[in-house]
């Protein structure tokens, strides 16, 4: 049975309520038609990124954290890259009660594995509401799904 | 002589909200404003037109404090809207879901209010991200209670955060026996730990209390005993879930709420003449400055019989528990009681949960446009949402969120606080305040256009 604090969790950060920013809770739906293994955890994180997330790891269980989410990198957009947590600019993820959660992933990265898989956005709407990925973003979730599927079975020695 | 000072944005609470207070020569408020300077969602809006199953998922993201409550209220005011009752087994689980909730939520407002209380004892405030003891060991506690609820949750809910699990007729899934076994081992634990959570804040909040002044920003602040007084009445539906129209004598009645534009009861334009930039993070705002509240604020006004009214752990256990104290510390002190009922309730439902019993009604009604509500004790308070569904899409919706309800209440409750201490006074609210923001009307000048009742 699926627990909050696996051996990995991948976070899909994000809100589709803004346009691109629900990138992350699409990846994870999408994986969640894989049948992955047993201890794994895959979550939709929404909005609460922080004060959430740090919740469902256990240093003692879990050894990977995965956070997929959009970013602003320069790229073309719906382009991936995996960022390193020494990447992250300060401020870059800040929740809603001004929490900045660069500051904790330094200090949980030497404990626990981080992988930020990000995608470079096209649009996000805040604070306006508006319902749907670009077709640009769209069609980088299946390669999203693919990397976050490989680095999952190289943390079980299988890839 | 009358002066204002204003704090903007206030901290240590989710979303952006700001207070505008005029305070006399002893820095005494006189007459406080607090707002939302949330941008507008327009939820209300975006809603129209999609189906009853897409309309509380898209709720629940209006925040990421509070997307179970409004997962299970909008959920709840769909079925009230087209008259589907669900099966017992998806309530005990829907009960699970909200009670796990509550508890983890409680427990993140604990880190969030630590820092403004002293160690008992000594004249060393709280830092819950401290590594040394008493501060760990709190942290840890905190730590584990919420891990526990955010597990159940997930288990009964089908995720720890947006739960996948209820839909408009029920719960797509019941939970195996190892679930269940699960879910009430864990809760055990849960309740040891929420015991001894209770009594710590407890000793913590009472502490605080019988102190004659706190240390804001090098400066003695007095504490006055009636912090956070106010003699508006309070609201709740039940002590812990809730009640909506579809009950037989429902706990809410539509027909004595009203919704007032700010316009109408926040101050007009004041200029800052007080400002202090030794206050914390940041200071105050500069001297000089414009504010005008009843044009910034971004929330609505709602009134039950035509006032203001307070809700959450106090209003729950004013109205059901005959619980007596007023203001700040009151507020404070009701939340921890809820603690342990959080993991009772868990355990009761879970004793009745039958795990081979249906958890979807058999026929789910599309709707014929008739109103309907549901009212979710969520952690902050009464969260009441409204709907029309007909055939099966939504004609209407409305979210009455409990920072709505306490955001003028509250500013209420701020008269004859020091202004320095005016944050403590929201902060026992446990404010939630991207939910509270709807929608204002302006003009392309920013000036207000729609001032009058809104009808609905």
């Amino acid at each position: 049975m699926e627990t909050p604090y696996s051996r990995i969790v991948v976070a899909g950060c994000g809100n589709p309520l803004y346009a691109d920013d629900g990138f992350g809770p699409a990846v994870v739906e999408s994986l969640k038609g894989f049948e992955l293994p047993e201890n794994v955890t895959v979550v939709d994180a929404g909005l609460g990124g922080p004060h959430f997330v740090f919740t469902l790891l256990n240093p003692e269980s879990t050894k990977t954290l995965i956070i997929v989410d959009i970013a602003d990198f320069g790229g073309e957009p719906g382009e991936l890259r995996w960022l390193a947590v020494e990447e992250l600019p300060v401020g870059s993820y800040r929740d809603i009660h001004s929490w900045d959660l660069t500051e904790p992933l330094q200090y949980i990265k030497d404990d626990i594995r981080v992988r930020v898989l990000a995608c470079q956005k096209k649009y996000v709407s805040a604070p306006e509401m508006v319902i749907g990925i670009t077709d640009e973003v769209q069609r980088a979730i299946p390669d999203a799904v693919s990397e976050i599927l490989k680095e999952i079975w190289m943390d079980y020695g299988t890839a | 002589m009358t002066k204002v000072v204003e704090i903007s944005p206030t901290t240590r609470h989710e979303g952006h909200s700001k207070l505008t207070l005029k305070v006399n020569d002893q820095g005494i408020v006189e007459r406080g404003d607090w707002l939302s300077i949330t941008p507008v969602r327009g939820i209300e809006k975006l809603a129209i037109g999609k189906t009853m199953d897409q309309v509380p998922k898209i709720a629940s993201r209006v925040c990421g404090v509070c997307p179970i409550a409004h997962t299970l209220a909008g959920i709840e005011a769909m079925e009230a809207s087209i008259g589907c009752e669900i099966p017992k087994d998806a309530k005990l689980l829907r009960v699970i879901l909200h009670a796990a909730n509550r508890l983890h939520s409680h427990a993140l407002h604990n880190i969030l209010i630590l820092p403004d209380f002293y160690v008992p004892g000594t004249e060393t405030k709280f830092n819950p991200f401290a590594k040394e003891q008493p501060f760990r060991s709190v942290a840890v506690r905190i730590f584990r209670i919420r891990e526990i609820a955010q597990t159940i949750g997930a288990v009964a809910g089908g995720e720890a955060i947006h739960p996948s699990n209820p839909r408009v007729g029920g719960m797509y899934r019941n939970v195996s026996p190892k679930a269940k076994q699960k879910m009430a081992d864990l809760a055990k634990e849960g309740l040891v730990l929420a015991h001894e959570q209770m009594e710590f804040m407890l000793e913590v909040i009472r502490n605080m209390q019988n102190r004659e002044f706190t240390e804001v920003a090098g400066k003695q602040i007095p504490i006055p005993r009636t912090l956070g007084y106010h003699n508006q009445g309070v609201m709740a539906t039940a002590p812990m879930y809730g009640s909506s129209s579809l009950d037989e004598k429902p706990m809410w009645d539509i027909t004595r709420w009203r919704e007032t534009r700010p316009w109408d009861w926040y101050m007009g334009e004041v200029t800052i003449d007080l400002e202090d930039p030794s206050y914390p993070i940041g200071g105050t705002t500069k001297a000089g400055t414009k504010a005008n509240p009843r044009i910034e604020a971004c929330n609505t006004v709602p009134t039950y019989d035509g006032q203001p009214v307070e809700v959450g752990p106090r209003a729950r256990l004013a109205n059901f528990k005959n619980f007596t104290e007023k203001g700040t510390f009151a507020q404070h002190i009701a939340r921890q009681m809820e603690y342990p009922d959080c993991c009772y309730t868990i355990l009761k439902c879970l004793d009745n949960l039958d795990t081979s019993g249906k958890v979807l009604a058999d026929h789910i009604p599309q709707g014929d446009g008739s109103m309907g509500w549901a009212a979710n004790e969520a952690p902050r308070g009464t969260d009441v949402h409204l709907t029309r569904v007909k055939d099966g899409r939504v004609l209407y919706y409305e979210m009455l969120v409990p920072t709505t309800w306490n955001l003028p209440t509250c500013s209420r409750g701020l008269t004859g606080a020091p202004w320095q201490i005016a944050e403590m006074v929201i902060r026992a609210y446990d404010p939630c305040v991207s939910c509270a923001t709807h929608m204002i009307v302006t003009d392309e000048k920013n000036r207000m256009v729609a001032q009058k009742l809104i009808q609905w």
